[in-house]
């Protein structure tokens, strides 16, 4: 390989590399495939805005969206895919075909859409994530993508209510899982003994919502009954990420954060807005100063010529919720 | 249809046999339908023939607007009204009527994937054929779709039409797709569909199951709709053995009772 490439993507949590299903299948299928893929997360830059993501670098060329990502992996000879037969390769096709169109729109629903999902997980994360300004804009952004979507391609008319369609988006992906748990039966991955592209797309899908704690979700609670389902999510974490694991962060940072979500929730739940959203702003501006401060500390007691680096005190104030291991 | 009134119906099908007067609504024949309907209503045509229940086709210029989900074709079977294939197969299993009882869970599973296969890529293509490609748009779709109101409605409902689309096409990431792509796209489900179906007769060897009626509707039309460009139609054509399906299934189904 000439070029080293570069992914950027949305970062981990809930003891997942990426939080988000596109970046997560690009993820998996690089571990597969043996990929030399340098991971940069986007997380707390402007880049949570302007990028598309997941995106893959290399040299001069940039590659959007994970089937594109895929096939430009394999044209580099990183094919997770070499011993599929002709066949297989069409079952791939159409398997995928099945998780766009019956699950996608539901878990779009289950974190964007639904009001107390989206209130006390999505929208927290997202925007903890995001620098200052842009944590007003990113999660509203995508949530209004993500209810565009469910309607143009779900609503049966234009201008129909989601109320509508929710009933049927969700029992369609109920019946997705189970057809995925059928079709996975026993085995540890759909075809053979080494994970394939299907692999990827399925992990993709389903890990962040086995994984997320998810307020209210009758989904998450559908996909915890199918156990082949569950344990192909772990075991694929296992074997595949389980080096990848952040460090702890320690333990200040830990009852710092704990506060700062509990008020990030409160602000998320009332709705008397700008006076909260002053507090919190404060609040985080105390914060990065008191980390700040530790981290001097920390950094001047632990060695003397230390060298003082920016992203470290950043990840503390914002880091709100990655701070809960699973 | 919510989930409550999707059971009360099909509690009420089994109770009643299938009718002789059942109807199937499609857009007028000759001046108005349009490719990715005509596939559609195909696919519920041969779905109904397999099953060996008797169906009239009646061509209906305000069909759109007749149908409970603003989807073509629906079928009004006694009193109640029943539209798209993936309903109208749930319909008719109420009744006792299934293609696909004989097959098991794993089989099942991958026939909807196919099935999902088919509306993801054939459908979308259709669909953004007719809509995104400006030629064919403007020469066929907008004029067609248009071709029973009168002037300025017939203008609004046009151009309101083909926004829709865009928007959708917008929506789920096609809208920067060149015609190439979408060909190629094409190309690669119709490769997918040859590599599953092999040598056999049908999908799942002997028995058709609403699988085939839905390939045979979306291929069949696309291999004898006139469009701006014969592009779409000889992707399909490079496929031998989907061509001997498509007419093999014509001549078992639709054959007989023309002539």
């Amino acid at each position: 390989m000439a070029a080293a490439m570069e992914l950027r993507c949305w970062g981990g949590d809930w003891g997942l590399p990426s939080v988000h299903t596109e970046s997560l299948i690009v993820l998996a299928y690089a571990k597969f495939s043996g990929a030399k893929v340098t991971v940069s997360p986007i997380d707390w830059t402007w880049k949570t805005l302007t990028a598309t993501v997941p995106e893959l670098l290399c040299g001069d060329s940039a590659v959007q969206e994970p089937a594109q990502i895929l096939n430009f992996l394999r044209k580099r000879r990183c094919n997770a895919d070499y011993e599929l037969t002709a066949r297989q390769g069409a079952d791939t096709m159409a398997y995928i075909a099945l998780l766009e169109e019956k699950l996608l729109p539901a878990l779009l629903h289950t974190f964007w859409v639904d009001a107390e999902n989206y209130a006390n997980l999505t929208r927290p994360w997202f925007a903890s994530r995001s620098p200052f300004p842009l944590n007003f804009l990113v999660p509203s952004r995508h949530a209004n993508t993500a209810l565009s979507r469910i309607l143009l391609t779900k609503g049966e008319a234009p201008l129909h209510r989601i109320t509508e369609v929710e009933g049927k988006i969700y029992s369609d992906a109920k019946e997705c899982l189970n057809l995925l748990s059928y079709r996975l039966g026993t085995a540890n991955y759909f075809f053979g003994n080494s994970p394939t592209s299907l692999d990827a797309f399925v992990f993709g899908f389903v890990a962040p919502l086995y994984k997320a704690s998810l307020p209210s979700s009758p989904l998450q609670s559908h996909l915890r009954q199918l156990d082949n389902l569950t344990s192909f999510c772990d075991n694929i974490l296992a074997v595949y990420f389980s080096s990848d694991q952040p460090c702890p962060p320690p333990p200040v940072q830990e009852r710092m954060d704990a506060n700062l979500q509990k008020l990030t929730q409160l602000v998320n739940k009332e709705s008397n807005m700008i006076e909260k959203v002053l507090l919190l702003s404060f609040y985080r501006l105390f914060a990065w100063v008191h980390g700040c401060i530790w981290q001097m500390d920390d950094n001047l007691r632990s060695s003397p010529q230390h060298k003082p680096h920016r992203p470290e005190p950043k990840h503390s104030l914002a880091s709100e919720k990655s701070s809960t291991p699973a | 249809m919510s989930l409550a009134a999707e059971a009360f119906v099909s509690q009420m099908a089994a109770a009643e046999p299938w009718p002789e007067s059942a109807t199937l609504y499609q857009p007028l024949k000759e001046d108005q339908i349009l490719l990715s309907d005509c596939a559609s209503s195909l696919a519920v045509q041969a779905y109904l023939r397999m099953c060996g229940l008797p169906v009239q086709v009646v061509c209906r210029a305000n069909a759109e607007y007749m149908s409970p989900s603003g989807k073509i074709p629906f079928i009004h079977v006694g009193n109640q009204v029943v539209s798209e294939l993936g309903p109208i197969v749930q319909f008719t299993k109420a009744k006792g009527n299934s293609l696909s009882e004989g097959l098991d869970d794993v089989q099942r599973a991958e026939m909807k994937a196919y099935m999902e296969l088919v509306n993801n890529m054939l459908l979308t293509a259709e669909l953004y054929i007719q809509w995104c490609d400006d030629p064919t748009a403007a020469e066929i779709s907008r004029p067609r779709y248009s071709s029973p109101y009168s002037w300025p409605l017939s203008n609004i409902l046009a151009y309101q039409k083909q926004w829709e689309v865009r928007r959708k096409m917008n929506a789920i990431g096609w809208g920067g797709k060149t015609l190439e792509q979408v060909y190629e796209d094409v190309s690669q489900c119709c490769q997918a569909l040859s590599q599953r179906l092999g040598t056999q007769p049908y999908f799942f060897n002997k028995q058709p199951t609403e699988l085939d009626a839905l390939v045979f509707g979306h291929l069949f039309t696309i291999l004898t709709t006139r469009l701006t460009s014969t592009e779409l139609a000889e992707r399909i054509k490079s496929y031998s053995n989907l061509l001997s399906f498509c007419r093999r299934i014509e001549q078992t189904y639709f054959e007989d009772k023309s002539s």
